[in-house]
């Protein structure tokens, strides 16, 4: 593993400088501010622009939107880090398989994948969304889900490959068993490969949250998120635009964050891919 | 030949597996199309009578073929919402997408082109820095994002240009292309920054290349060399990107045309999920999907035709 190398350039550690701040404050946040603070509304000051008493202003309700976008930070990420690690999950599994006994097994699966594909992302996490009632937990599912067939895809790509290593053909050879090659072999090399698009789909699941929530099929109130504040802010935004552009930019620093330092990660694990999109 | 017959059967195959997918997923809703006539508090005898006559009781494999029957020959049945025939619905939807798509597909590769190649022949410097900056900046925005701001500074702040709405062309052709800019913009950015990436990642691969290095050393000028000798050895794969986007595209083109409120393909299928249309719902993700697949079919094709070099087999 190379993963320290990500940090020689530049962008590697200013990316995960952002992604640790953002971690941070999705972590204490909600310990060190107290819930209600995002709550409180002040009537007198409905979709202030920014002062001393609100840093970056109020929504609608007169909330203010410093507390109300750190302590978003929260839902955003864990729904983003919950969605990507049920992809994992499933895609783990299903891509290992495929790419290491291939045939039919190979085949079967990678149709199904290839078929699942065709749709959209985004469609398809919210027609699952919309088909099981959108809530917290079931906005995960459907990222979740969506994002499954991207990683098994990779994941098999990457499994096919080792799987031919000659150190692979080795250990077979010597008589070691499947699940063992497997474990032992197959999946510490390709671990680079799934860190880094881990990486990657972090940031597409923080823009698809944003996305669901936008279009009412994602996190639902009392709940907070980004892109439920990006929604509220639709019908004010000649009066307050701030209340668009805090969560906005909130969104926008994360992703960047993770963008950068997942390319900066790939630079550093797959030299031959430097700086591809 | 061969080739091409063994792509349109697995085209079938996907087609079939797409429309299993999508009638598996629809089916998982709680509640059915004759909750969704009738409402809730509705008469349970009057509702069992409605779901026998829809033949909501048959097994789901029935109702399954029975509703890939009717796709085949036309019959997409009536959406519960809009209290229309789909086919005609969906086709009428999907023109007014297609205008959303060509324009935005135009506006992002006549920009990321140049763009990409700009910073990949000054590899490392500050135009690449400034080029690549504002591309990942591009890509880590949410289309909606951009949208918003389009929406704040050409039709609420300068009035140029309507806010939201739809016109048909063949009605007013120039008021369809007023309606169609900024949501094709707001489309096109993201699509914009991700094909400049491209273009430059894989540019910056090729001009490193020795034919290149041949070709200057030859005393080629050097426009001839990166427009003639690098770009025509980019152009496969910086396609084949764009052709994946397609279905990033089309995820992206409910957002953008809700935000708009553009009454395309997107919007369409956008009322259909919120108001839980189930023919409505099975009849337009089935058609987003196979859209998607044969877009990706016809860049395959191209790719042969654009690279020689490639044998289809």
């Amino acid at each position: 593993m190379k993963v320290p190398a990500a940090f020689r350039s530049a962008k590697g550690i200013v990316g995960a400088l952002v992604v640790l701040t953002v971690l941070a404050v999705a972590i204490l946040a909600p310990l060190l501010i107290p819930a209600d603070w995002a709550t409180r509304m002040d009537m007198r000051a409905r979709l202030a622009p920014p002062s001393w008493a609100h840093p970056l202003g109020t929504d609608q309700l007169g909330r203010d939107l410093l507390f109300r976008v750190l302590l978003g930070a929260q839902t955003s990420i864990f729904i983003a880090v919950a969605a990507v690690m049920m992809s994992i999950v499933i895609g783990l599994p299903l891509g290992l398989i495929s790419g290491y006994v291939g045939r039919t097994t190979d085949n079967v699966l990678m149709r199904l994948v290839d078929t699942l594909l065709s749709f959209p992302a985004l469609l398809l996490a919210l027609t699952i969304s919309a088909v099981l009632g959108p809530n917290l937990q079931n906005t995960i599912i459907a990222i979740g889900i969506a994002f499954t067939p991207f990683l098994a895809r990779i994941i098999r790509g990457e499994a096919l490959r080792v799987a031919q290593m000659p150190y692979v053909e080795a250990a077979r050879t010597a008589g070691n068993s499947d699940w063992r090659l497997i474990t032992l072999h197959v999946l510490p090399n390709i671990m680079p490969a799934v860190i880094v698009q881990a990486t990657i789909s972090l940031a597409f699941a923080i823009l698809a949250e944003a996305g669901l929530s936008f279009l009412g099929l994602g996190t639902q109130p009392p709940d907070a998120s980004w892109g439920l504040m990006i929604q509220a802010s639709r019908d004010y935004l000649d009066r307050a635009p701030w209340t668009a552009l805090v969560p906005g930019a909130a969104v926008a620093m994360t992703v960047l964050g993770l963008n950068m330092f997942g390319d900066a990660l790939r630079d550093a694990l797959d030299p031959r891919a430097r700086g591809e999109a | 030949m061969s080739y091409l017959l063994n792509r349109l059967f697995s085209m079938v195959l996907t087609l079939f597996l797409i429309s299993a997918i999508t009638f598996a997923v629809t089916n998982i809703l709680p509640g059915d199309v004759a909750m969704m006539i009738m409402g809730t508090q509705s008469n349970p005898e009057a509702l069992a009578g409605l779901r026998e006559s829809l033949g909501l009781n048959d097994p789901l494999l029935v109702q399954y073929g029975r509703w890939i029957g009717g796709m085949l020959t036309g019959d997409w049945g009536t959406s519960l919402v809009f209290k229309e025939p789909i086919a005609p619905l969906l086709l009428q939807k999907m023109t007014a997408s297609g205008l959303l798509v060509l324009f935005s597909m135009t506006i992002a590769l006549t920009c990321a082109i140049p763009l990409g190649v700009w910073a990949a022949v000054h590899a490392n410097r500050w135009q690449d820095t400034a080029a690549s900056s504002t591309a990942m900046l591009g890509v880590s925005l949410p289309d909606f994002f951009w949208g918003i701001m389009l929406i704040l500074l050409f039709a609420r702040g300068l009035g140029w240009l309507p806010s939201s709405g739809f016109v048909d062309p063949a009605d007013d052709f120039g008021g369809a292309v007023r309606h169609a800019l900024l949501p094709s913009l707001a489309l096109g950015l993201g699509l914009m920054a991700h094909l400049t990436r491209m273009t430059r990642a894989t540019m910056t691969g090729i001009l490193n290349q020795e034919f290149i290095r041949v070709a200057r050393a030859k005393g080629l000028n050097e426009s001839t060399v990166v427009w003639r000798y690098g770009l025509a050895n980019a152009v496969g794969p910086v396609m084949t990107v764009a052709g994946l986007q397609i279905g990033y595209l089309f995820g992206s083109i409910i957002v953008i045309e809700s935000l708009f409120n553009y009454t395309g393909m997107g919007w369409l299928t956008y009322q259909a999920l919120l108001n839980r249309d189930i023919p409505l719902i099975q009849a337009s993700v089935f058609v987003i999907a196979a859209v998607v697949m044969l877009s990706n079919l016809i860049v395959d094709l191209l790719y042969a035709v654009v690279d020689p070099r490639i044998r289809l087999s």
